[in-house]
């Protein structure tokens, strides 16, 4: 692995979530990566998130050169380029009856795109979340639409359908449950599930990645849902189970570099969103965890 | 350099590293391989990266006549490699060209031996014919270091080590015992010592002699590693990551692409399988035959130059061999009397490769099987493959006797899910397939094979009593329709943005032949629907039987082997 | 009911619920939220564990902890066969210690890999913990293949797995969470399967079933059933 840091800069020109903003409290000095880059965060004496870089060592928290810093979503966001936009928005975020809950973070031996094609896939669902999110033989992804906006700038697959052996709490067999799926940045996506509680509205699970280097991640986990009868821990465990199961297939995928070329692997229909995803990487130009296809 | 070592052939694997249901994991210059022995004997030595999305198939299962990936349970077939099944489309036959990258393979002297491009025969051992396998011991060191400290290796005092062309090294006792170590270049910096003891041994003296030698091997190990260690690692190697083909680049469209190859095929085997059926075991005259999937035929070419589909009888992981079955039509063409008057073991067919429409849904809760006479065939290579994955199914088999049943040893296979329904008149078939068809559900699929009539009658019930079209699955083996070729129409070619003229008496596809355009046909009387086509605009006459009638009213689909336009004009999707 | 504390991803609570599941032991589960609540170094769960770890049991009021115990504990109270834990051999009870302190330095070593790889242990030296590892990896891998040609399938002799199986096992099968790969331990990747076609195995998040064995039948239905 390369030890020399980031020199994609479309890649550096965007926001990261880096650490759970509660995780802060109380905690002094903490320190990770992004993008090889050694960093330190830290609320400093005016109760303020700082967010600084260091060569080893990250001495006291500075009161200059720091790193632009967001709070969203329960994250702390910084950056170590110069981003175009603001952190994305999930306007569900904010809807006053929705619990927001940081599920995870957790650390993955694979590439940041490779952790988020895992993300838009479903027709895993019966093999490695068998019973929970799949089960066979009810293994059909059926058609679905993708699209791809400018303006905002992002993946959208709709209309996405799975049969679920208990698609919810209160039911007795399975049902097909409806997705929407959202690509905003390369790194992150957000994921709209069908209420149990509420046709109308949708619970939101969202992927926030933070690339150490090209083939090691931080993968952070935030849900808001609707929910009101389980407690956080049963929530958290939910989920933390579901990416534990992804987790082993992301280690055991090769190359970890996530090949843009199209003939490197095979895709299928049900890869339509896959498909989309890789094109609008290369479209970006992004070289950072990917195999770029030789022109 | 990297060229030569790749030409080489290495020991990759003990036969014992292989048992059963198992998936071995190792590495050959870089690039890890997924080894697995079938329930046939069959050493698959594969590329370990699944081509779908790359993941690892050491991970994967050994179902012993397939190997099943972890991520999304894509099937691949024993010798062949080739996707067998894609579970997220189980309606679809998947592309042909879909397999994984395999690497040459043989198993000798109680090992397993590979090489990227290897060819010819693993080398010969003169002296080791009655050798000892002894335990493998892996280490972190280049190849080369390894081979040159073995040369040291030693068990008693008077050993001597020699180099050998091949890289490896034979260590000889006075007493003519003699230690031969093959080099496994795992990775640059990462190896495997493979010995042979050119002795056999068993019991007690057995373990003794292993154990001896896996201690003095990994004692030896360690002095490899820290000189290892004490020098600079080389770069790791770059195996190259091949490209899959370009027709699988982008999403496979719906519909079969062109068969054209032709195989060669010998009959190693001809039985009378049932009054007036003969089996023919077909096997390659050279190579293997492509991947298979339950349902495929194959278009065989006959002494008297007809051409006439058949089924493949196989099960999962049969790949060594195509077996179908033929039923002497008196009043036929002519090409079952062929087969069952001249084709005798021994001789050499031509065959298409196999194509698949009729494909097999293995999403289904339970699945009810409907065969009538010869119409059997392809639905026994469906049985055989949901019998073998433990699917729910039931199979019943209309036939006018006991004399008539083929096939008895597969049947046999599922006995428990088999009703054979002996001569039965037309009235009582019917009545004992509205009790077989009594329930449609939710994940329930119904697969009908047969003679015409019987075949009409099924679907008819079915439809009846509540089956969709889309839980009705059927492959009539001839068209019973009486074909109509008086009408004269045109046809505009939308993507080549050509117009030609269909005159009566010549068929849609004759024309686009007669004019340079290819499209694949098998049956060519509209029962096979390898011809198919879309329509983008005008009224088509269908007058095949492949089409369900949904697909008839929606008008999007023509069989061009007999159907024609019922307006001046049709504009074709190709 | 016997109340078992625990956390899905723990490899040590998963030890325990594989034994309860081989021994269809009906049991209640009291999730701990390890990560992120860090719920076992709450003041609350250090009076049922001043240790602050888990898996912990209770077994109608007898509270006790450390994965290797509760196994000894429950196979030597609930496995009526005597075969998990024979308590009457002492040759074999000897082996098994001796194999659950192995399977202690395992946990010692490629757990916490495993946690500075997934959940961002800073204070562990992961090199030197893989390396460690591989060592006892190597040790095993040797005596499993003796195991075999002998032909005994177990870490220990005899027909029958022991608990000293259980114990090795959750470590070794998440190893390449922790970075630690086992393409170079085909003895140990053999027991692997064996392990997981015992009856009664159960999976865990992160570790995959094993396909049917050679000798298992294929269900078929019967018509009109
Ligand atoms: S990666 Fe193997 S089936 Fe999808
Ligand atoms: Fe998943």
């Amino acid at each position: 692995m390369s030890t020399s840091k980031c020199d994609d800069q479309v890649t550096l020109d965007h926001w990261y979530a880096i650490a759970p903003i509660a995780e802060i409290e109380g905690a002094g000095i903490q320190q990770t990566t992004l993008l090889e880059q050694p960093i330190a965060y830290a609320r400093n004496s005016a109760r303020d998130v700082v967010v600084w870089t260091h060569e080893g060592v990250p001495g006291d928290v500075p009161d200059r050169n720091c790193l632009p810093v967001r709070e969203r979503y329960g994250y702390v966001w910084t950056t170590l380029g110069a981003p175009e936009h603001d952190v994305f928005p999930i306007p569900e975020y904010a809807e006053a009856d929705r619990r927001n809950i940081h599920a995870a973070t957790f650390g993955v031996n694979v590439s940041a795109p490779r952790v988020i094609e895992n993300f838009l896939d479903m027709g895993h669902f019966p093999f490695v979340h068998t019973d929970i999110l799949g089960a066979e033989p009810h293994t059909e992804v059926k058609e679905y639409f993708v699209e791809v906006s400018e303006d905002p700038d992002e993946i959208v697959a709709s209309n996405c359908k799975f049969w679920q052996p208990m698609a919810a709490a209160a039911s007795t067999g399975g049902a097909d449950v409806d997705y929407i799926y959202r690509v905003p940045h390369p790194y992150c996506s957000v994921l709209y599930k069908s209420s149990p509680l509420d046709e109308s509205r949708k619970d939101v699970i969202a992927i926030f990645v933070q690339p150490l280097s090209q083939e090691q991640v931080r993968a952070h986990m935030l849900l808001s849902l609707l929910d009101d009868t389980n407690n956080d821990t049963d929530i958290r465990l939910f989920q933390q189970t579901i990416f534990g199961q992804d987790k082993p297939i992301l280690e055991n995928q090769y190359p970890k570099r996530l090949p843009l070329d199209p003939r490197a692997e095979t895709p299928i229909r049900a890869d339509k969103s896959a498909i989309a995803y890789r094109r609008w990487l290369s479209e970006k130009g992004i070289t950072y965890g990917v195999i770029p296809s030789a022109a | 350099m990297m060229s030569d070592l790749q030409s080489n052939w290495y020991p990759i694997a003990s036969s014992s590293d292989l048992p059963r249901r198992h998936v071995y994991q190792t590495q050959l210059l870089g690039r890890e391989f997924a080894v697995w022995r079938a329930d046939d004997g069959y050493v698959n030595v594969w590329e370990n990266r699944c081509l779908h999305r790359g993941v690892r198939l050491s991970i994967g299962i050994n179902n012993g006549t397939d190997l099943k990936c972890q991520y999304h349970g894509w099937r691949y077939a024993n010798r062949t490699a080739g996707c067998t099944y894609i579970p997220a489309h189980p309606a679809d036959a998947p592309a042909r060209t879909i397999c994984n990258n395999t690497y040459p393979a043989q198993e000798a002297h109680g090992l397993v031996w590979a090489g990227e491009t290897a060819v010819g025969a693993v080398p010969e051992l003169p002296g080791f014919e009655d050798a000892t396998v002894l335990r493998a011991i892996p280490l972190n060191a280049p190849m080369d270091l390894a081979a040159r400290m073995l040369l040291g290796y030693s068990w008693e005092d008077g050993c001597k080590g020699q180099a050998n062309a091949d890289g490896s090294v034979t260590v000889t006792a006075a007493d003519g015992t003699a230690v031969r170590v093959f080099l496994q270049p795992m990775d640059s910096n990462h190896s495997v010592m493979r010995g042979l003891i050119n002795r056999p041994a068993s019991g007690k003296e057995r373990a003794a002699l292993l154990r001896r030698h896996s201690w003095l091997m990994q004692e030896l190990r360690d002095r490899i590693e820290s000189r290892a260690a004490a020098q600079d690692a080389p770069a790791p190697y770059q195996p190259v990551i091949a490209k899959v083909s370009d027709d699988l680049v982008d999403i496979p469209a719906l519909g079969a692409a062109a068969l054209r190859a032709e195989l060669r095929v010998q009959v190693a085997r001809r039985e009378l399988t049932a009054e007036g059926i003969v089996s023919l075991r077909l096997e390659p005259v050279t190579g293997k035959l492509p991947t298979f999937q339950p349902g495929a035929h194959i278009d065989v070419h006959l002494p008297n130059g007809q051409v006439r589909q058949y089924s493949i009888t196989n099960g999962p992981g049969e790949t060594g061999h195509y077996t179908i079955g033929v039923k002497r039509e008196p009043d036929g063409r002519g090409g079952s009397i062929a087969i069952h008057d001249t084709v005798q073991e021994g001789d050499v067919l031509a065959i298409s490769a196999p194509r698949n429409n009729f494909p097999l849904r293995r999403d289904s809760t339970h699945t009810i099987f409907v065969a009538g006479g010869i119409g059997v065939t392809p639905l026994i290579s469906m049985a055989r493959a949901m019998n073998a994955q433990g699917l729910s199914f039931e199979f019943h088999y209309f036939v006018q006797s006991d004399d008539h049943v083929a096939f008895r040893q597969h049947l046999g296979e599922f006995e428990r899910a088999l009703v054979i329904h002996k001569g039965l008149s037309p009235d009582a078939t019917g009545a004992t397939l509205k009790e077989v068809l009594a329930e449609p559900g939710f994940a329930r699929h119904v697969y009908i094979c047969g003679p015409g009539r019987m075949l009409e009658a099924a679907r008819d019930i079915a439809a009846a009593q509540g089956w969709t079209d889309e839980t009705v699955h059927f492959e009539y083996f001839a068209n019973t329709v009486e074909v109509d070729d008086s009408t004269a129409f045109e046809i505009d070619l939308a993507r080549s943005a050509l117009t030609l003229q269909v005159p009566a008496g010549k068929t849609i596809l004759e024309v686009l032949r007669d004019n340079g355009i290819d499209i694949p046909s098998s049956c060519e009387q509209g029962a096979c629907g390898t011809c198919r086509c879309g329509v983008i605009k005008g009224d088509v006459i269908h007058q095949d039987v492949c089409l369900t009638n949904a697909e008839k009213a929606e008008g999007k689909s023509i069989i061009t082997c007999v159907s024609r336009a019922a307006s001046e004009r049709l504009i074709l999707d190709i | 009911m016997l109340k078992l504390y625990d956390y899905e991803l723990s490899g040590n609570c998963y030890k325990v619920r594989l034994l309860l599941s081989f021994l269809a032991i009906p049991y209640e589960q009291e999730m701990i939220d390890f990560y992120p609540g860090k719920q076992h170094k709450s003041p609350e769960f250090r009076q049922i564990n001043p240790l602050g770890q888990l898996p912990v049991i209770d077994d109608n009021g007898l509270v006790l902890r450390d994965a290797q115990a509760l196994l000894v504990y429950l196979a030597s109270k609930y496995d009526e066969s005597g075969k998990w834990y024979p308590r009457d051999n002492p040759d074999l009870l000897g082996q098994i210690s001796q194999w659950l302190a192995f399977a202690d330095a395992i946990t010692g070593t490629a757990s916490a890999a495993r946690l500075h790889d997934a959940l961002f242990y800073a204070h562990i030296d992961v090199v030197k913990a893989r390396a460690a590892a591989h060592e006892l990896f190597r040790t095993l891998d040797e005596h499993l293949f003796f195991a075999e040609e002998g032909g005994q399938d177990w870490i220990c002799p005899g027909d029958h797995p022991t608990i000293a199986d259980i114990a090795c096992f959750p470590y070794i099968i998440l190893s390449e969470e922790g970075g630690i790969a086992r393409i170079d331990y085909p003895a140990i990747r053999r027991w692997c399967d064996r392990f997981k076609r015992i009856p009664g195995f159960v999976v865990m998040s992160g570790v995959f079933p094993a396909g049917p064995a050679a000798d298992d039948r294929a269900k078929v239905a019967v018509p009109g059933q």
